[in-house]
């Protein structure tokens, strides 16, 4: 008997049960399939129970009572989906997101996705939403091998697995091989990171997944975890969301005036609160990366100043003056 | 457990997930046709036909005739007969819930009050056993997006098929046009996010970006949009617009050869040549900007000036 056959016929036995089935009667439904020793039928049927808990499927084990023997049950209530309830509102938008990402390509979880998305829409009256909204992501022009990278990370980061990339750095323009405890992915401005502990490094690291040429999940005892993620881990805290947050140095607090067009979208531009005057808004930025926080205020054009303290604005006169002699040598 | 062991797990673990969906799919929605059904539940033809064969094979001991899943084709219609088992989906697992999430995090910034209380309700609904599953991995994925404001309203009036009148910028600078629209379809394109759209004021099918989009009203006209897709063509991808060179310093260029691939020439000092498109004068010059010296445009004269301009007003005192 094919093995999705057997799960299947567990499903329904289970699903019509009217009281708790004792292992003897799953045997005797089963006799070919749970055949062999005690022992060894007794593994196969709690690999089969690992399975369909995974699908969701709650099979848990009762005691005997004074009506009952001690035996299986499978809580009707909470296997079956019930009525999510959604509005055609909150329905068009998680459609709008879901179908989005799977046109999309590389995102991590693919299949549950879609899933997903088929068991929201099961109770819905009349045709699914098909919101016309696509995004790009992975940031990178060859993003061929991006989905299938995001799909065994993710993979790995689920059963708690470790893996072996290797990680070309455009830095050095060198791959290296290293042993990996994956602990989440994150998406920033459309490049994905994969954040984990590196045992060649000893030591939390970012990779961006663009850049991992091999990924090999551990295969050994793929039910057992190689690794517990810390209970403080926050993604957050490995990536850069702002281009002034990558951990270069010790934090500095730079002044940034914005004006003209720039001031009403200060919030917009800057994840911090300004403080207006005048038609101009004045914010400060921690940054751990006073480059990064002067190109961005750079590439917001003359109508964004950074005034504070002398030190980054000598840095940002430094880089424009730098951006000039450029190209009036070239103009010349 | 080998590799091809392990692929073999994940195989026998998404088609039990597909039967799952399938069964209570085609019970509430008797007399469908096949290619409807392999549609709602992911599939192609030829494998839904293989699905409800294996189907047929699948009961409840003690196996007699009425104890098998009676679910057959007639006249390319898919029917089951059953009694009360197996009549809705199972529950979200944790990892299906994370990756709903996750995407629906994506268009956060347009989706408003609908999405968190579309993902509250998810969370209801999932088997109590996967919650804190589902907290955890919520942890493990983390995703951000740049989507402006605008396309809040933007994808309202797709979802409800609505027109809207918008004020736009095109190529010329400062000059805000109206334009009453149809949209089609909003998308992302590196780093940018358009809006396609029937223009009514044109009368022509349109790519308006989302960042030149001014104030937005969304009317009470409803229209019927076409069941054709909308045009895939991506703008930027075909000859580009007033053609800009860009060159990269060589410790830029390993970064850029991954933005650009093929498109970024190496040139024997090290450094990589791109072309981009010079249509927006603004955003090139802020572009360049950014790299902090780094970059450096090298053709044609205009945008070499414009670029040295822009680094002048930086450096100008206020």
């Amino acid at each position: 008997m094919d093995r999705t056959e057997r799960l299947l016929d567990l499903v329904a036995l289970f699903l019509d049960a009217t009281h708790p089935v004792t292992w003897d009667e799953v045997r005797d439904a089963f006799p070919d399939e749970y055949a062999g020793s005690f022992d060894a039928a007794q593994r196969k049927f709690e690999r089969d129970k690992v399975e369909l808990h995974e699908l969701g499927i709650p099979l848990t084990h009762v005691l005997e009572t004074d009506e009952t023997p001690a035996g299986y049950v499978l809580d009707r209530n909470a296997y079956y989906l019930p009525e999510v309830g959604l509005t055609p509102e909150e329905l068009a938008v998680l459609y709008a997101a879901g179908s989005a990402v799977l046109a999309s390509g590389a995102f991590p979880g693919r299949q549950d996705l879609a899933h997903a998305l088929r068991k929201v829409g099961f109770f819905a009256d009349g045709p699914l939403p098909a919101p016309r909204v696509r995004l790009e992501l992975g940031g990178v022009a060859d993003a061929r091998e991006l989905p299938g990278r995001l799909e065994v990370l993710w993979g790995a980061i689920n059963a708690k697995k470790f893996v072996v990339i290797d990680y070309f750095s455009p830095h050095t323009r060198q791959t290296t091989t290293r042993k990996v405890d994956p602990w989440g992915l994150a998406l920033r401005r459309g490049v994905w990171s994969l954040v984990g502990y590196c045992h060649l490094r000893k030591a939390v690291r970012t990779f961006h997944v663009h850049r991992i040429r091999r990924a090999e999940p551990n295969a050994q005892k793929p039910r057992v975890a190689d690794f517990e993620v810390p209970k403080d881990f926050r993604l957050d805290a490995y990536v850069a969301s702002w281009p002034w947050q990558h951990q270069f140095h010790q934090p500095l607090e730079v002044s940034v005036r914005l004006r003209g067009e720039l001031a009403p979208l200060a919030e917009q531009l800057f994840p911090f609160k300004a403080k207006r005057a005048d038609e101009t808004a004045e914010l400060t930025v921690p940054a751990t990366d006073l480059d990064g926080l002067v190109t961005y205020v750079l590439s917001l054009g003359a109508d964004a100043r950074i005034t504070a303290p002398p030190q980054a604005v000598d840095r940002a006169r430094a880089l424009a003056q730098r951006v000039l002699d450029a190209h009036q040598e070239s103009a010349s | 457990m080998t590799a091809s062991a392990e692929k073999g797990r994940t195989q026998a673990y998404e088609r039990l997930r597909r039967l799952l969906f399938l069964v209570p799919f085609v019970s509430k929605n008797p007399g469908r046709s096949v290619d409807e059904v392999a549609k709602a539940v992911g599939v192609s033809k030829e494998e839904l036909l293989e699905e409800l064969d294996l189907l047929t094979l699948v009961g409840r001991p003690p196996f007699q005739p009425d104890d098998f899943i009676d679910i057959y084709v007639e006249d390319d219609r898919v029917f089951l007969h059953l009694n009360q088992r197996l009549s809705a989906p199972p529950r979200l697992t944790a990892a299906e819930g994370v990756a709903l999430a996750a995407a629906a995090a994506l268009l956060k910034p347009s989706a408003g009050g609908a999405l968190a209380s579309a993902l509250a309700r998810l969370e209801k609904v999932l088997p109590p056993q996967a919650v804190q599953r589902y907290r955890e991995m919520s942890r493990q994925l983390d995703v951000a997006t740049e989507a402006p404001d605008s396309i809040a309203v933007l994808t309202q009036a797709i979802v409800e098929h609505r027109e809207l009148s918008l004020e736009y910028s095109g190529l010329g600078k400062g000059e805000h046009e109206r334009r009453r629209v149809r949209p089609l379809e909003l998308f992302s394109h590196r780093g940018q996010w358009y809006l396609s759209a029937f223009c009514l004021t044109r009368q022509g099918q349109r790519f308006f970006r989302v960042d030149r989009i001014g104030a937005v009203e969304l009317l009470a006209e409803r229209f019927t949009p076409s069941t054709d897709a909308p045009p895939r063509a991506l703008p930027g991808t075909g000859e580009i617009e007033k053609p800009v060179k860009v060159r990269f310093s060589p410790e830029l260029a390993p970064y850029q050869q991954e933005r650009f691939g093929e498109a970024a020439v190496t040139q024997d000092d090290g450094s990589v040549v791109v072309t981009v498109p010079g249509d927006s004068e603004r955003w090139l010059t802020r572009w360049v900007l950014s790299f902090g010296g780094n970059a450096t445009v090298t053709d044609p004269p205009w945008a070499i000036r414009a670029v040295a301009q822009a680094a002048s007003a930086s450096l100008r005192s206020d």
